[in-house]
């Protein structure tokens, strides 16, 4: 029995090897199991073997072929991986039926793997991790872009046009985005749970905009908390989702939302550097400050399309000459219908060029500051009387929304389109935690004009028709009434 | 590679040059006479002791005689291994080194000795 043992055993050994000793290595291990009678003998020949076998077979594979071995060697370069041929015999039947099978086996578990058994991760969160986080960039908690570092209502276009078209729709809804992209991975227990409630409850009662409301939602954080309401939240998403339900549910605040992302955020809002500005401005010199099309169409209506409401400080001259070149026109087209937003500053701007005199521009972002009175009459300008008219898409959003929503209440231009976004969420974001961070509304301009505003809603054009069609519509109306004068 | 592979040479090898200078043995003869020359030291088990065999061989260091019966050992025809001139010579090459370094030793007073 023992001798079958060994001789099995033997056939570890490279075949070369077994044709010139196998033989004799049993015939030494039948003389030795004659000689070595008893348990210990017996024990100590089979711990021999054993740890023969263990030095010896390694060693006879690779000695198996020196020739071969040292004809490789001799060719790898330094650093190169190669291979060694082991095996000196060509492969038998068996050993090809097995490996077949044994590939079909592996490729059939990792597909089935593949489609049942792991949670799906988009490869692109693998790929790009900032990815992850759009909704912290583009959302109007945006402290990224140039110059928004503490002037958070701010959309900043710079931002925007690094931005694939799509992504900047999400802030309508953050927290739903943030929720519907990846399940989060991270496992919370119950120190973190309360650290995080802990946080939350600190920023609402340190910066929520209503006195009375933000300690309150910090102490029904707490409360549920201690109730033990959080503790089936062991994932982030679910846990970030829950407690913006309960900050809710003390004041529906749509604008309030505590979100988790799954790829860690960056330390401190990043500061825009110098490099940022200079790419800002080599950006915007490109594109001609987002001034697409100036032009004088027939009957010597102005058209301007103008796809985001850029930095002033950058953008002045440029804003400057675009108006001056319309200066002599009887009516003038705004075309926003690519206008993503931008600066409140430039919105202003534009503005002052159709009044002639200061007209306060509602905000929602902000505060009532100086800076929201147009800086109007503007000196040589001739358009504060001529009929403006407002061409919208629902790509219009944030800053060109505001632009829409301040002429129309303030009756100064006719809306044609489509309803525009409805982009105008206010507020700051505070980061809690490497993958937790908060948006809440810090300031709140008092509406002039009606308890809404734009948000969410987008505003509504005056004459509704396709975007396509909006320019040929605004021109028609117009023609129209330049000819009644 | 064998020059490699006995390049040094391996104290297995060098046990069976010495365990086949004194008499032709077969593979269990020559584990025998290596374990009683090690005092039970070195017991080279069938892989260790025939991959040696091959290697020196191969080197032509030792060299197969015609099977034929131990009378000690039933009546089994066996091979033989003998010595062979240049087998001999590396045998004794390698004793001198060893006796070298224990001249050395013996100098840097870390073994005591009366002779060699």
């Amino acid at each position: 029995m023992s001798e079958k043992i060994y001789a099995w055993l033997l056939r570890l050994y490279p075949s070369r090897f077994r044709e010139a000793y196998g033989e004799e290595a049993l015939q030494l291990f039948r003389d030795r199991s004659r000689d070595e009678a008893g348990f210990l003998l017996r024990l100590r020949l089979w711990a021999d073997l054993l740890s023969d076998l263990a030095l010896s077979v390694p060693r006879e594979y690779f000695h198996v072929q020196p020739g071969l071995a040292s004809f490789s060697a001799h060719l790898r370069p330094e650093g190169v991986p190669s291979f060694f041929v082991f095996a000196d015999e060509p492969l038998g039947s068996g050993a090809l039926l097995f490996g077949g099978v044994l590939s079909i086996a592996a490729l059939v578990t990792f597909s089935v793997l593949l489609n049942h058994g792991v949670r799906h991760v988009p490869l692109s969160a693998l790929l790009r991790p900032t990815q992850s986080l759009p909704h912290a960039r583009s959302s109007p908690f945006d402290s990224s872009a140039p110059k928004t570092a503490n002037n958070t209502g701010e959309m900043a276009s710079a931002s925007k046009e690094s931005q694939p078209p799509g992504l900047a729709a999400t802030p309508s809804q953050p927290a739903k985005g943030a929720a519907g992209r990846i399940r989060g991975s991270v496992k919370l227990n119950a120190v973190e749970r309360r650290r995080i409630v802990e946080a939350a409850a600190a920023i609402l009662e340190k910066h929520y905009v209503d006195r009375d409301n933000g300690p309150k939602m910090a102490a029904a954080l707490r409360a549920h908390e201690k109730k033990g309401d959080d503790d089936k939240s062991t994932d982030g998403f679910r846990f970030a989702a829950l407690l913006t339900r309960q900050m809710r549910e003390v004041s529906p605040d749509r604008h309030l939302t505590l979100d988790y992302f799954d790829s860690p955020l960056p330390p401190h809002p990043p500061a825009p550097t110098a490099e940022d500005f200079a790419h800002y401005r080599e950006v915007m010199t490109r594109e001609n400050c987002t001034f697409e099309k100036i032009e004088i169409l027939p009957h010597n209506i102005g058209y301007l399309k103008l796809n985001s409401f850029p930095d002033v400080s950058v953008c002045q001259a440029t804003a400057e000459a675009a108006m001056a070149s319309l200066n002599h026109a009887d009516a003038i087209v705004f075309d926003l219908r690519d206008n993503r937003g931008g600066e409140p500053a430039m919105v202003s701007f534009m503005a002052a060029y159709l009044f002639d005199h200061p007209e306060y521009l509602y905000n929602p972002r902000e505060t009532t500051t100086e800076e929201s009175w147009t800086h109007s009459p503007v000196p040589g300008n001739r358009l504060a009387d001529k009929p403006v008219y407002v061409l919208t898409s629902v790509r219009t959003f944030s800053g060109a929304e505001q632009f829409c929503y301040d002429l129309k209440m303030l009756k100064r231009a006719t809306l044609v389109g489509e309803t525009t976004g409805g982009g105008a969420h206010s507020g700051a974001f505070h980061r809690i935690d490497d993958h937790f961070g908060m948006g809440i509304p810090e300031t709140k301009a008092i509406n002039p004009y009606s308890k809404t505003d734009w948000a969410e809603i987008g505003v509504e054009p005056d004459v509704k028709v396709n975007t396509a069609d909006a320019l040929d519509t605004a021109v028609k109306l117009a023609q129209a009434r330049l000819q009644k004068k | 590679m064998p020059k490699q592979k006995l390049n040094p040479l391996p104290s297995a090898a060098f046990q069976i040059l010495l365990a086949l200078a004194g008499e032709d043995l077969h593979g269990y003869g020559i584990m025998r006479q290596v374990a009683e020359q090690t005092g039970g030291r070195m017991r080279l088990g069938p892989g260790t002791l025939y991959s040696s065999i091959q290697t020196l061989f191969e080197a032509k260091l030792i060299e197969e005689t015609d099977a034929r019966e131990d009378a000690n050992l039933g009546t089994e025809r066996r091979r033989y291994y003998r010595l062979t001139a240049s087998g001999r010579k590396l045998a004794r090459t390698e004793a001198e080194r060893l006796a070298d370094l224990l001249r050395v030793a013996r100098s840097k007073k870390i073994l005591r000795g009366e002779y060699v």
